[in-house]
């Protein structure tokens, strides 16, 4: 009672006129005049003292449009939009694939085939031979309700259940679920709750009505304080075992914050930091570390081309000729080389650097220190479709190590090292591997406390036809750290899309223990 | 690399060899075996007995099967390995096979031979298609340099003739069809001439086996024929062709297909090609052809190497018992690949097949001694600083992807058509959504505050990350910038409020800074300014223009922050 807040004994006081009968909150704010935020916190408080007690909960489900709704409003649904293409196309007589359609309509291909799929079902359309696509003339039950419910939620949401069927199966069907936002709809859970006193509640309201609110001090003010005035007054007690209010702080990105401490890790092994650019020459991504021309991983599936300008003005020399010299014929490397005439022009061509090694090889050939550690931390590109596994761009930990001391065993023990300082990993594992630059390679796996056995990196000695064009003497090991997985593991997740997530919710909440 | 299907069993057989019991192999144990050809155990179906292994190595296409896995372990165990007479220089040959002049042009090389006394089996049979395929498709890359033809023998009537023909005058009944088909019909209609037709487009005569009799074997690298080109169950005389458009690729691979025939119990019996040109091989040679050459190694290089003086012996034994031909003399060893691998390039090669063999746990890890310095780049020492002064005002940090679209970066920024709207584009895009590189960080930002309406306000988020600007002053046609970017949003968000926060960067940065009204078409005109240090442009901030808000469907205000890092540095 001495401990009730103001904005608790306005509840109370509008509960206890009808004893017995439960009030919602829209009641509860028209007969306090509350803001809702004040008011659903003096009920929080009141439910956890007990001294009201929820009386029902009626649960409603309210469907709207989402952002993709509205796009689908404005241009129409992928279903309507195959349906007509299709229609057009058999007045015309051309011959449709799903690739023109998603072509022409600019659509994402998941869209397509899942209009494609509903439409066939329905026998709206048909596929024959070669792909193409058919319209019967039959109508979609499914494109006709979509356009219905785009045009009724677009004024407004509205109830779930005042959607006849099968009007509500496809608002269901294709409302926004776990995994998939490309959804028209949502449908979102509208909770209401009415309250009654409970006995002690209702004696408590008793005595305010009987004794009035009593004239308390909430807060302490630089009035009280300068007046001396607080020595007269009583402040009233909080109830401080309710839950604090949320704040959002500053603070580094949960991701950020784990690259930062592998960056102290390596910088505190005696790496050096080396930084290289987004876009790069197949020379220095590719040519440069031995990888043929016609190496299978050069192909235009696996590496992103840019479109303007293609090719680099030139290779620096004396680089282009060793490079052009140790793959034709092995010259100056002691090597055979892989015997094809090289193309210096291929050289020039632009990628989006598919290799944090790119960065290596381009430190290689600026006069490094002997004795000498690098590492970076590059975004990388890959030509992969994006899932859970794998994102359009992704961070590679990698570098490379020189000196006289460098040989297979001391590229062992600095994966050793690595093991035990990235991933506080005692027991280790070397496997045989392949990387066209290195020989001889090795995969590290590790124990690691919760994934157990998993690759940590890969490593190798750099072969000299890699090494001695570009002006480097000494051995050299090059090594690469895959941490996504560790980094996913520290901060509970499971897809990697979610280490570039873009939900500040998600974002604020995520927290890593490393 | 590729990753192959086969039976337990089989691997089991193909270990033990033809003459011995096969024994079962543990599974773990399998996996340590797998070590020999850098395999992965990928899957393992315990009902059906089946194997799925990756195989990492793409310079070693003998590994890429059952019988290559076998023979290196069969080797290991049995300490060498065991030699194929067929790879010797023999009198005796199953036929020749004549190479019409003017496939020099087109796709030059053959390599040929039989197989005989080998009952070929379902598995076996799927055995031999996979191979076919991995090696024409991964390293024969998609058939142009090298494809695989596999025949009944008994209806070939020698000598084989490799000739160039008019599209339309041969014609024949290819794998898969119904009917006689010629050359063009076959490009234009049969699907393996449509994957494959490009391969040999642009000649006027086209490549094709034929037997004496006339018989069209196959049109490679397109199709066989229908009648002598496909084996089934149950036949035990096979002929092998190899084409191709590298001499030494086509008799590798060849010499792959003789040695896994002969594993499985075949006698190999070369046939002899016929060249109208002189090549590395001369005019006329036997295939399978062992063209390895011995190459001497200084021992001490593969002890240097591999940091353990092993000394002769144990190098001897180690390659021996990984197939090589070793003979060893004071201080070099004479080593020499079998003649399925043609993978020795350098010494390094060799030092990596004696760890490979000796097992990488017999080397002792050691760490390297030597003393050197570690540090961050100055520019990630700023960027740093930057982030730190950040999250003290209380700032979220965001890491996005660099690579996004047009339409986020550009037109839902109302930049198009400006100098704002200069981005690196990808030629060989997969998906709209992931077509450029960012120019900038706002949009990225942006792409946040509209995934987040439902997370409190306000909302103060930044990101430090590299973003690239097209440059035709830059040797790579761009350079790659590190920006801070930062926005603000809530019901209040006002201009001042990321101009106080930029004011206090750079008060703690020690960098005087100036602002300077411009007209940029994604903020609110006169109030977005760029911000200037010592004359030079730095970065902008101003209030978001409201249309570039609806078209993120932002429903706040919203202030932004674009600094460029890399320029904090040169104004020092």
């Amino acid at each position: 009672m001495d401990n009730l807040h103001p904005l608790e004994s306005k509840v109370l006081l509008a509960l206890a006129p009808q004893p017995g009968s439960p009030c919602t909150l829209d009641q509860l704010a028209e007969s306090t005049g509350l803001e809702p935020s004040q008011l659903s916190m003096a009920v929080e408080w009141l439910l956890a003292k007990s001294l009201i007690a929820v009386h029902a909960e009626t649960v409603a489900y309210i469907a709207s449009l989402t952002p993709v709704g509205e796009v689908f409003f404005e241009k129409y649904a992928p279903i309507e939009r195959v349906l007509s293409a299709a229609r057009e196309a058999g007045q015309t007589g051309k011959r449709l694939t799903i690739q023109d359609i998603q072509a022409k309509e600019s659509l994402e291909p998941s869209d397509v085939s899942k209009a494609v799929g509903t439409l066939k079902k329905e026998g709206s359309i048909l596929i024959v031979q070669g792909g193409c696509i058919e319209s019967t003339g039959r109508n979609s039950a499914t494109a006709e309700a979509m356009r219905a419910l785009l045009q009724e939620l677009r004024s407004g949401q509205r109830e779930l259940q005042t959607f006849a069927e099968p009007l509500r199966a496809v608002l269901q069907q294709h409302a926004v679920k776990r995994g998939n936002a490309r959804e028209p709809f949502r449908v979102d859970e509208r909770v209401t709750r009415s309250f009654l006193l409970t006995p002690s509640g209702q004696e408590v309201a008793d005595q305010l009505s009987r004794d009035g609110v009593a004239d308390e001090v909430s807060q302490l003010t630089p009035e009280l304080l300068k007046e001396g005035a607080w020595r007269t007054k009583q402040f009233r007690k909080y109830t401080i075992s309710l839950r604090a209010p949320r704040i959002a702080a500053g603070k580094r990105h949960p991701y950020r914050e784990f690259l930062d401490l592998v960056k102290l890790k390596l910088v505190s092994m005696g790496f050096q930091e080396m930084r290289g650019t987004l876009v790069e020459t197949e020379f220095w991504n590719m040519d440069a570390l031995f990888m043929p021309q016609f190496h299978p991983a050069r192909d235009i599936h696996d590496v992103y081309f840019v479109k303007n300008p293609t090719h680099a003005r030139d290779i620096a020399e004396p680089f282009l000729t060793n490079v052009t010299q140790v793959h034709e014929s092995g010259t100056g490397a002691g090597s055979t080389g892989w015997g094809y005439q090289f193309d210096a022009e291929r050289a020039k061509r632009l990628v989006l650097r598919s290799q944090g090694t790119a960065v290596s090889a381009r430190r290689l050939a600026t006069s490094p220190s002997v004795p000498g550690k690098y590492f970076s931390i590059a975004r990388c590109f890959r030509y992969d479709q994006v899932d859970a596994t794998h994102a359009t761009d992704f961070f590679q930990v990698e570098g490379i190590v020189l000196g006289s001391d460098i040989n297979f065993r001391t590229l062992l023990g600095l994966l050793n090292l690595f093991a035990r300082e990235v991933a506080q990993a005692k027991e280790v594992k070397f496997l045989p591997a392949y990387f066209p630059f290195t020989e001889p390679s090795v995969e590290m796996h590790v124990r690691h406390p919760k994934l157990g056995w998993m690759e940590l990196g890969g490593a190798g000695l750099f072969r000299p036809e890699v090494t001695t064009p570009l002006g480097v003497s000494v051995p050299v090991i090059a090594w690469g750290l895959g941490l996504d997985r560790m980094a996913m593991v520290a901060l509970g997740i499971h897809d990697i899309r979610d280490l570039f997530s873009a939900d500040l919710e998600f974002i604020r909440t995520m927290r890593g223990s490393f | 690399m590729p990753t192959i299907s086969l039976q337990r069993d089989d691997l089991e057989a193909l270990i033990a060899g033809p003459d011995a019991t096969p024994s079962r192999i543990a599974i773990d144990q399998l996996e340590q075996w797998l070590m020999l050809v850098k395999g992965e155990l990928k899957g393992h179906n315990t009902e059906t007995g089946e194997l799925r292994i990756e195989l990492q190595d793409s310079n070693r296409p003998d590994l890429w099967c059952c019988e290559g896995i076998a023979r290196q372990i069969r080797i290991k165990q049995q300490g060498a390995a065991a030699s194929y007479p067929f790879f010797k220089k023999q009198k005796r040959v199953a036929g020749k096979l004549v190479v019409a002049p003017g496939l020099e042009h087109v796709r030059p090389y053959v390599a040929a031979c039989t197989a005989i006394g080998y009952r070929v089996t379902a598995s076996g049979l799927t055995q031999l298609i996979q191979t076919q395929e991995k090696l024409a498709d991964i390293f024969g890359r998609k058939r142009r340099s090298v494809s695989i033809g596999l025949y009944r023998l008994a209806p070939i009537v020698f000598p084989v003739s490799y000739d160039l023909v008019k599209p339309d005058d041969v014609r024949f009944t290819p794998l898969g069809m119904e009917t006689v088909m010629t050359l063009r019909e076959i490009l234009m209609v049969h699907p393996k001439g449509v994957e494959y037709g490009g391969i040999v487009s642009g000649h006027d005569r086209l490549p094709v086996l034929r037997d004496a009799k006339g018989q069209v074997l196959s049109f490679p690298p397109i199709i066989n024929s229908r009648e002598i080109g496909e084996v089934q169950v149950g036949d035990d005389q096979l002929f092998v062709e190899v084409t191709g458009t590298d001499l030494h690729m086509v008799a590798l691979t060849l010499n792959i297909f003789a040695a896994n025939l002969a594993d499985r119990g075949a006698v190999i019996t070369p046939v002899e090609i016929q060249s109208p040109v002189k090549t590395a091989f001369g005019k006329r040679w036997h295939t399978p052809i062992d063209f390895g050459a011995p190459r001497t190694i200084p021992l001490k290089a593969i002890e240097t190497a591999l940091g353990d003086a092993l000394g002769s012996r144990e190098v001897t034994t180690a390659l021996k018992s990984y197939g090589y031909t070793v003979k060893s003399a004071g201080p070099k060893v004479a080593v020499q690949l079998p003649p399925y691998r043609n993978d020795l390039l350098h010494t390094v090669d060799v030092v990596e097949d004696v760890a490979i063999s000796q097992g990488y746990s017999r080397f002792a890890p050691v760490m390297p001694s030597q003393f050197t310095v570690g540090g961050l780049s100055r520019l990630e020492q700023m960027a740093d600083r930057v982030r730190h002064l950040m999250v003290g005002m209380e700032f979220q940090e965001i890491i996005s992807n660099i690579m996004g679209s047009h339409q986020d970066f550009c037109t839902r920024m109302r930049v198009d058509g400006t100098e704002w709207a200069k981005v690196v584009e990808v030629d060989n895009v997969m998906s709209l959504s992931y077509s450029c590189l960012r120019q900038w960080i706002t949009p990225s930002l942006l792409q946040v505050e509209t995934n987040s309406s439902r997370a409190f306000y306000p909302h103060r988020m930044f990101e430090v990350g590299e973003v690239a600007v097209p440059d035709a002053s830059a040797d790579v046609g761009s350079r790659t910038i590190t920006r801070l970017g930062a926005v603000i949003a809530h019901a209040g968000a006002h201009f001042s409020e990321i101009h106080s926060c930029l004011d206090l960067l750079l008060y703690y940065l020690d960098r005087s800074f100036t602002l300077e009204p411009v007209p940029h078409p994604s903020f609110l005109e006169g109030r977005a300014g760029r911000i200037m240090l010592n004359g030079r442009v730095i970065g902008l901030l101003g209030e978001l223009h409201p249309e570039v808000l609806e078209h993120w469907q932002i429903g706040v205000p919203t202030v932004a922050l674009e600094l460029e890092i890399d320029r904090l540095l040169d104004e020092a």
